[in-house]
């Protein structure tokens, strides 16, 4: 009778190739080895150990002065050995940075080894519970929800419980202001587009876990060092780029050479600031722009001036777009139309605006103009369902009139 | 007598009975006699809610097993509950889950289901139920169906969470920090339909099982399971086998039953010489409009989609219903939508529906209450489904009829003769081997990835510290200081295999011909490179098909209608290879028996076509489909050397081949299990023994202990064969025994019957 581990060699020899196992050295050794490579300083604590790697770097006098206002935070980023928020993906090196005075002092808490995991993650709790506001790229997805995976794994509730309420994540931002000019919202592509900053010997996130599991297997910490790098520019590009982001905010996006201002717009609006929104969105009505972009910073801009009650520039703003025959004409005449029938009470000026819009699609529909059928389908509803129902109303209200005139 | 309620249905069963022309084709009429209930009290402490909600729906008493079930739950035992449709199996599970929600809100439930439509269906009762009892009880499905803003909701507050095994593997377990709230309140596992996890799907959910107990410890909770099960031979088994702790089997039945008339009904013969039997389906359809015309409500099952639809049409020719009427006769399979689906349940639950034909969409448990008559046209494949699609007719009060009607195939002529297989022999077992190697390192994988395992725990088996040393080899996992496994690896293991992957899957089979393809049906995977080839004719209802590409990754064959004076006939080659002996008997002069690890593999290499009636061989064509190989467990029959000298090697090939037909048909009859889960594969001259050898072989990768099972009832599986054989009514061989002459040649079943009397 074969036994089960004949079977498995057999198994293993048909998958060819076979890894010896290689054992690694002691844990002891394993922390302080670590924690000598890096010449770093070892927080033991009764339940493990962690590795923490303690870096000053200054910051321009600019990025110091923009971020003074904001509340203190915590820049938090991980590594990771995987990208699965599943309970199996374990932190191995968390990046936390935070303002001391010119300086960005960032700590990086390095974890020996599996069995030391529960220490490094109360300590990164600690600190990031001093501050009141934690600031992440993509935390809202990765960073968080993995670190919260971890404490549960571990049954760190009351850690869980004291992390900061407010965590404002850099990456929608960052989407709406420059995913378009770049091409791309990646910390990198923002990185090299907007902070001008350039890595040398960095390491490919894609490497990072393996680096790690690497240097598990009995490889030499210095496969780490490319990674401690790599996160501590992370945390750096963190602060540079939320002080960037309040210099946009701050009127910076006038002379903002990659922006998108519809975008920038949109944040202004986020943040409450509607009147520079509507600066941001007239400015950027500029010819040349495409059409489906200006149409929605139109609307951007004329409903900020419709709550603002300036009925007469929202309504200019829009015949401004009707000069040439086109889908987008006969929206900008069904908005005026719609300008006209809610804010000016006008229904007749708006049945001679929805009129026009709809002569204006008859004639877009001729020259070829805009759009494919689909659309030209869909605004016609729109425009014929308007029209329609303002005949009616106006009909009605002539009626209404005559009777008062018989009364009368 | 019970019939306190003489319905014409009762009346017109008795007719067909006693008519004359049906007595002819009756192959066996077998009546179970009716039954009274049996009531049990109320157990103490129920929530009086609870209690109020069944009374308002009508129950007035548990029946005995329910008050078992409930007291074996309240006990802390967990339970296999095995009673027949319709007898409130449910009960036994929703009744102890809401008593300990309405105690505690905290207590949570995770309700596992076969299907997501079982799954919905279940959310219905159970809201139902909860809202009858006034109780809020928040509870959803949580499937691929469950919109993203529910599922976040679900995970934090379901106190009843109803999902699939396929889900609990792949997004809940791996993600059980998410689900930290109801693993660490969780007090009951309900596994429904149980009697599904056979085979390869058995193995896997066993090992999700091992899975969700390494988190339920983790977190502190120890859960009671509760288990449903149609009627297999084995369910307590099969339960402590999936759980790995004992269960209590509550069987004994107390609801209520009519009078039930069972029969096996075969067609006349059509064809003598080829053993060709009037269609099953026309049958069917006579027995229906019998019974249908005579007010009993009736449900007939067909084995395809085409066939549900073409019965369907016929029996509403028959029964148009006055113009501007409803159909009083309706289709249901799977392709119709939910709400078409749920209509025609209301109308069979409140009669307004007279007639359904369906496919085994309806076998699994959808709640459609007891019909007057069940009629299977064409053995379903297993025992265990025969008698869920029979238990589909069964009243309370007043009589029922169950049918089964054989077709020509060579299994439903084997039980027209033998219908003792069908009543007297246990229903199939439910086997699985969670050991199976693939399949346990896959979860072991998954598992490690879910939490760590220390070098001391066992997961399965013993030798868990060695399959832990191969996952590390394999550079998956890492053994730490702290003597503990840890997953390093960057993948997510879950996501790297599917429950259900080792099921064998069909190519579908698309025709191009109209402006619109359109899917003409399905074969299995293991007849596919025969059937649908490239350049192969693929014949479906009568018409000829060119199979102009097969694309084996995708699993789809596209062909086109074409009309050509020829067929085609692949050679399929199946080469088995012996790994491994475990076992052997030496049962001279018997000849040897063995039984081991094989390696399988077919390939089709070429097809010839052949021309129509004069049978010329026209041409031929390479045919590039990889090889497929799996490692299976088998047992073999060497037949002894004095026997086999006395035959010609074509005669001898002839036989082989008879042998093999009637060894699988009777083995999966004696194994009960589907004929497709047992391979066959005889050698004249078999590589390994250098002698004639009939091998057997589990039809699953690794094996789920088919062929070991077989290995201790060879006897029996000879002296059936021979049974079957001899007691065929045929000359020279017809699908019932061992295949017609021109494939066995013209001595072929004489030669068999004299190998298997050699072999006893």
């Amino acid at each position: 009778m074969r036994t089960l581990a004949d079977r498995l060699a057999e198994m293993r020899a048909q998958r060819g190739g076979l890894v010896p196992p290689r054992h690694a050295p002691a844990a002891g050794n394993r922390a302080e080895g670590l924690a000598r490579w890096f010449a770093a300083r070892l927080q033991v604590a009764p339940d493990g150990a962690a590795v923490v790697v303690e870096r000053r770097v200054a910051l321009p006098p600019s990025t110091v002065a923009s971020l003074a206002d904001l509340a203190p935070a915590c820049y938090f980023d991980t590594e990771t050995t995987g990208l699965s928020t599943g309970a199996g993906t374990v932190v191995f090196l968390a990046g936390l940075g935070h303002l001391d005075g010119d300086q960005l002092v960032v700590r990086q808490l390095l974890l020996p080894d599996y069995p030391h995991e529960a220490a490094l993650l109360r300590l990164a709790a600690g600190e990031l519970a001093a501050m009141p506001r934690v600031v992440t790229y993509n935390g809202r997805g990765f960073d968080l929800p993995l670190l919260i995976t971890r404490l549960t794994v571990h049954r760190l509730f009351r850690e869980m419980a004291s992390l900061p309420e407010v965590h404002d994540d850099l990456l929608p931002v960052a989407r709406r202001l420059y995913r378009r000019p770049l091409g791309g919202a990646r910390l990198a592509d923002v990185e090299f587009g907007v902070l001008g900053v350039i890595r040398n010997s960095d390491c490919p996130g894609s490497e990072v876990p393996s680096r790690y599991f690497g240097y598990l297997r009995g490889g030499s910490p210095d496969l780490l060092t490319d990674v401690l790098d790599h996160n501590l520019q992370d945390i750096v590009s963190l602060a540079l780029l939320e002080a960037e982001i309040v210099r946009m905010r701050a009127g910076g996006w006038r002379d903002a050479p990659v922006l998108d201002r519809h975008g920038m717009a949109v944040e202004l609006l986020r943040h409450g600031a509607s009147e520079e929104a509507l600066q941001v969105a007239e400015a950027a009505m500029l010819p040349g722009v495409d059409q489906d972009r200006a149409h929605s910073l139109r609307r951007m801009a004329a409903r900020l001036l419709l709550g603002a009650g300036q009925v007469e520039r929202a309504e200019e703003l829009w015949t401004a777009a009707t000069r040439r025959a086109s889908t987008d004409a006969a929206a900008a005449w069904l908005e005026v139309a719609r300008i006209r029938e809610r804010h000016r009470g006008d229904l007749r000026g708006a049945l001679e605006a929805a009129a026009t819009a709809s002569r204006v699609l008859d004639l877009a529909f001729a020259l070829g103009r805009g759009g494919g059928i689909l659309e030209l389908g869909r605004i016609r509803l729109r425009v014929e369902a308007r029209l329609r129902r303002l005949r009616r109303w106006v009909a009605a209200a002539e009626r209404r009139t005559a009777r008062a005139q018989r009364v009368a | 007598m019970l019939t306190d309620r003489p319905t014409t249905a009762t009346d017109a069963i008795e007719a067909l009975l006693a008519d004359s022309a049906l007595q002819p084709l009756v192959a066996a009429h077998r009546v179970l006699e009716p039954r009274p209930p049996r009531h049990a009290p109320w157990p103490d402490g129920l929530d009086p809610r609870l209690m109020d909600a069944l009374r308002s729906r009508g129950v007035e008493a548990l029946y005995t097993h329910q008050a078992q079930a409930l007291e074996a739950i309240r006990a802390r035992r967990n339970v296999c509950v095995v009673t027949p449709t319709a007898s409130g199996k449910t009960l036994c599970y929703n009744l102890p889950v809401l008593d300990a929600v309405a105690r505690d809100p905290a207590a949570r439930a995770l309700y596992l289901f076969p299907t997501k439509a079982l799954a919905a269906d279940q959310l219905v009762e159970l809201r139902a139920l909860a809202e009858a009892a006034e109780l809020d009880l928040k509870t959803h499905t949580y499937d691929g169906d469950t919109p993203p803003n529910v599922r976040s909701v679900v995970r934090a507050a379901g106190q009843v969470v109803i999902t699939n095994p396929d889900m609990l593997h792949a997004a809940i377990l791996p993600h059980h920090t998410k689900w930290f709230k109801l693993f660490e309140n969780l007090q009951f596992v309900v596994i429904d339909e149980l009697h599904t996890y056979r085979g390869l799907f058995g193995s896997h959910v066993a090992n999700v099982i091992r899975r969700l107990r390494r988190i339920t410890n983790h977190y502190g909770a120890d859960p009671i399971f509760i288990c449903a099960s149609a009627t297999i031979a084995n369910p307590r088994d099969l339960a402590e086998r999936i759980l790995e702790a004992p269960v209590e089997l509550v069987d004994d039945n107390g609801a209520p039953s009519g009078r039930r008339h069972i029969l096996v009904i075969n067609p006349p013969v059509a064809n003598e010489q080829l053993g060709i039997r009037g269609s099953a389906l026309l049958t069917g359809q006579r027995v229906a409009e019998r019974l249908i015309s005579g007010g009993v409500q009736t449900i007939a099952f067909a084995k395809s989609r085409t066939s549900v639809e073409v019965l369907t049409t016929y029996l509403r020719e028959t029964f148009a219903p006055p113009p501007g009427h409803p159909h009083t006769i309706r289709g249901y399979r799977g392709g119709y939508l939910p709400n078409e689906r749920k209509e025609i349940e209301r109308g069979l639950r409140d009669g307004r529906v007279r007639g359904v034909v369906a496919t085994n969409a309806l076998e699994l448990g959808i709640d459609i209450g007891g019909l007057d008559a069940a009629i299977s046209i064409g053995y379903p494949g297993t025992i265990a489904s025969t008698w869920q699609q029979m238990g589909r007719a069964g009243r309370r009060t007043s009589t029922s009829l169950s049918a089964l009607i054989c077709s020509s195939a060579p299994i439903d002529q084997f039980l027209a003769a033998h219908p003792e297989y069908l009543f007297d022999t246990s229903p199939e077992h439910g086997l699985i081997n969670p050991d199976n190697l693939h399949v346990l390192l896959n979860h072991l994988r998954a598992s490690s990835f879910e939490l760590p395992v220390p070098a001391a725990e066992r997961f399965g088996i013993d030798e868990t510290p060695s399959l832990l040393d191969v996952l590390e080899e394999d550079g998956y996992l890492r053994r730490a200081d702290d003597d503990r496994y840890y997953w390093s690896h960057e993948n997510f293991p879950a996501s790297s295999f599917s429950l259900r992957s080792g099921a064998p899957e069909n190519v579908v089979i698309v025709d191009t011909t109209g402006d619109r393809n359109r899917v003409l049906g399905e074969v299995d995977l293991f007849a596919a490179p025969l059937l649908v080839h490239e350049k192969a004719i693929y014949i479906h209802e009568g018409v000829q098909y060119h199979v102009d590409r097969l694309d084996w990754d995708e699993r789809k064959a596209f062909v086109t209608r074409t009309d050509v004076d020829y067929y085609t006939d692949a050679d399929l080659g199946i080469t088995l290879k012996v790994l491994e002996v475990f076992e052997e008997a030496d049962r001279l002069p018997a000849g040897l028996r063995q039984r081991g690890e094989v390696m399988v593999a077919w390939k089709v290499t070429m097809f010839k076509k052949i021309k129509y009636h004069t049978h010329e061989n026209v041409g031929w064509g390479s045919i590039a489909i990889p090889e497929q190989e799996m490692h299976t467990t088998a047992c073999w029959l060497v037949l002894p050397a004095e026997v086999v000298n006395r035959y010609d090697r074509d005669t001898l090939d002839g036989a082989l081949i008879g042998l093999s037909r009637v060894a699988r048909t009777t083995g999966s009859l004696l194994l009960m299990c589907d004929p497709r889960d047992l391979g066959v594969l005889a050698q004249v001259q078999a590589p390994f023994t250098g002698r004639p050898t009939l091998y057997l072989y589990d039809a699953v990768p690794g094996g789920v202990g088919l062929t070991e099972r077989l290995f201790t009832l060879t006897d029996q599986l000879i002296r059936a064969c021979r049974e079957a054989v001899d007691s065929c009514p045929c000359t020279d061989g017809c699908p019932a025994c061992v295949g017609p002459a021109i494939e066995v040649g013209p001595r072929g079943k004489a030669t068999v019957s004299e190998l298997l009397a050699a072999l006893s």
